[in-house]
């Protein structure tokens, strides 16, 4: 069976004479819960938009649903992202239109379904993440959490195959970070979404992961179950796992 | 009676116990988006029976769910109880079970919709190196002509409402500076005209004056100024502001072409009300000019109408309608341009309104000369 999204010997940066991540070979399987991990800076993020088609790999190639995301036609590319979902890290949400309207949004764009149903859609996924009976609210008139929320319900309309999120608990209360993995677990096991996952809150990377990809020194640095990554002997990893402060030399070659 | 179930009669004949008011609705295969329009389409006709009173929905040859689904059969349950009917579920398997828990159980009231702060105020903080501009421009430009096939031979729809919001925005609300701006013009061209002209006995030509040069070059140039200001800098700073909050991003993660859904409607919106705005100039800039020559030359304006109907050709109107469409595609792509490629933060979004005016007015008196001189040099009209 072809991965959901598989990545080959990709580069990713913003200057093409210093990639910030090299050599990423990555799959992610249905239904399975991916973390990357790594020091802020290490490239999670710019990989995750290299994942959503917002910026195409420096060298090696990205497949979604194994088709080559970036030499697909733009039709084409479209086609493959609607298969996925997106949850920025900062929200993202269109402050123009209300909750109920963004959550709506892709169905509306992408879909034929009758409108009664699409309210009803917005309306579940609204309440399965919390935020029942508040859709008619404005983006800016929502708290940080609620408002992430939001974003996830949208992200997840469409019951995509696989969720991308950066950080989706940074800065939240640990209650609602809570709610925000539950959630997580609950669309994987009801729908069968994988969800690749941006994380720094190893409580929560515990929680949810079904496996951690970590990132140091501009390269995948370990890879492999939560209980494997724990008990690794490696001192990125363990600093990470344990909280343990890099020592000085560590420090030089995981923060470029 | 008509047949509810359509092409579905004999996988769904609603089998019909004896009691005769039990309805069993079959639900087989995957209750998923592609299918949801049908289910929700058989469960309000059977909401519409009158001869049932329990309907039984029967999920023994039901597939896979996802939430549109599940929505569906949400959205029928209450139709059917609105309707006084029973409703029964049969046959659910676990993951049926699952999947029917995301129905919310209350529905709360809405509050009264609350104001959205203004776009100003989420801009954000990251800034990005503005490189490879000209290529940017062309994929603008091509993306352009690529989404207005699409939705002009109906493979992709313009968002509802956007075209007419956009054109009131843009267009109507500058119905009256562009109206007093072309009148204050047309008077003032007048005053000139007339002294001038007056001094060698040929007064009455400041119609021929005002007409053409209200109709070929004042009114469409002056309302391309005017929406260069108004229209242009609105489109950067709005989509600037876009920019800033990742919701172009988003958009494209969405696979929604942010050109079809931003930059369109804006720019049919202007290729409408620009064309309309610069008639309403010329007209009014004629009449400026009718109104001084009354009061300084004494003529009456019937003759001023007479002249201007004679001098002023079809082709003079044409000219200037035309110019300004090609006007209203210079603000609409350079608005967009530079609102979309803006780094997304406060100050590159006021950069980008200042560079949009600039820009704007410069390829608008560009083409303007190029039309004014290229015919004449080739030996065509004017």
């Amino acid at each position: 069976m072809t991965a959901l999204v598989e990545c080959r010997g990709v580069s990713v940066g913003h200057d093409p004479d210093r990639p910030v991540l090299t050599g990423v070979d990555l799959q992610i399987e249905a239904g399975e819960i991916v973390v990357l991990l790594g020091p802020s800076g290490c490239g999670k993020s710019t990989l995750l938009r290299c994942l959503t088609g917002l910026m195409p790999p420096l060298a090696g190639e990205v497949l979604l649903f194994g088709e080559p995301l970036y030499q697909a036609s733009p039709d084409a590319r479209r086609a493959l992202l609607r298969r996925t979902g997106a949850l920025f890290q900062q929200d993202a949400l269109f402050g123009s239109m209300s909750v109920s309207d963004n959550v709506e949004l892709p169905l509306r764009e992408t879909t034929t379904l009758p409108t009664a149903i699409i309210r009803e859609m917005a309306a579940m996924k609204l309440a399965l993440v919390g935020l029942g009976g508040l859709g008619h609210r404005w983006p800016a008139n929502l708290s940080g959490g609620q408002r992430k929320r939001a974003a996830l319900a949208r992200a997840t309309i469409l019951d995509p195959a696989v969720v991308f999120c950066d950080e989706p608990s940074a800065g939240l209360d640990p209650v609602v970070a809570a709610g925000v993995d539950d959630t997580f677990l609950r669309l994987r096991d009801l729908f069968g979404s994988a969800f690749v996952v941006v994380s720094h809150e190893i409580a929560s990377v515990r929680t949810i992961a079904d496996r951690a990809v970590m990132f140091a020194g501009g390269a995948i640095c370990a890879a492999g179950t939560i209980a494997a990554l724990t008990a690794s002997t490696d001192p990125v990893v363990r600093g990470f796992f344990h909280r343990v402060p890099a020592a000085p030399g560590v420090a030089a070659a995981t923060v470029r | 009676m008509l047949n509810p179930f359509g092409p579905h009669r004999d996988a769904h004949a609603p089998a019909r116990e004896p009691a005769g008011a039990t309805l069993v609705v079959r639900l087989d295969g995957d209750l998923v988006i592609a299918t949801a329009r049908d289910l929700h389409h058989r469960l309000r006709v059977a909401a519409r029976r009158r001869d049932a009173r329990l309907v039984v929905l029967d999920f023994a040859a039901a597939g896979r769910f996802d939430s549109a689904g599940v929505a569906a059969i949400a959205l029928g349950q209450r139709q059917l109880a609105r309707a006084g009917k029973r409703v029964e579920l049969r046959h659910l398997g676990d993951h049926h079970r699952a999947a029917l828990a995301l129905i919310p159980t209350t529905r709360p009231a809405p509050e009264a919709v609350e104001e959205p702060a203004g776009l100003l105020e989420r801009v954000g903080e990251a800034m990005l190196h503005l490189r490879g501009r000209w290529s940017q421009l062309v994929e603008l430009i091509a993306e352009t002509g690529r989404q207005t096939v699409a939705v002009v031979t109906r493979r992709r729809r313009l968002p509802a409402g956007a075209f007419v919001h956009q054109a009131v925005t843009l267009g109507v609300d500058a119905l009256f500076i562009v109206g007093l701006l072309a009148f204050l013009m047309g008077m003032t061209m007048a005053f000139q005209g007339t002294v001038q002209l007056s001094r060698f006995g040929a007064g009455v030509y400041v119609v021929d004056l005002i007409g053409l040069s209200v109709v070929r070059e004042l009114a469409p140039m002056m309302t391309a100024i005017i929406l260069s200001g108004r229209a242009g800098a609105a489109i950067a700073a709005e989509l600037g502001t876009m920019r800033a909050g990742a919701e172009i991003d988003a958009l494209q993660a969405m696979g929604v072409s942010p050109v079809r859904f931003l930059v369109l409607p804006r720019l049919a919106a202007l290729s409408v009300t620009q064309p309309a705005l610069t008639l309403l100039a010329t007209f009014l800039g004629m009449a400026g000019g009718m109104v001084v020559a009354a009061i300084s030359l004494a003529m009456s304006p019937s003759v001023f109408v007479a002249r201007i109907v004679e001098r002023v050709e079809l082709a003079d109107y044409a000219h200037g309608v035309g110019k300004s469409l090609i006007f209203a595609w210079i603000i609409g792509l350079t608005g967009s341009f530079f609102g979309l490629s803006s780094p997304g933060n406060a100050r590159a979004v006021g950069a980008a309104t200042t560079r949009t005016v600039v820009v704007c007015v410069f390829f608008i008196l560009l083409v303007d000369a190029t039309f004014a001189t290229v015919p004449a040099l080739f030996g065509g009209g004017s």
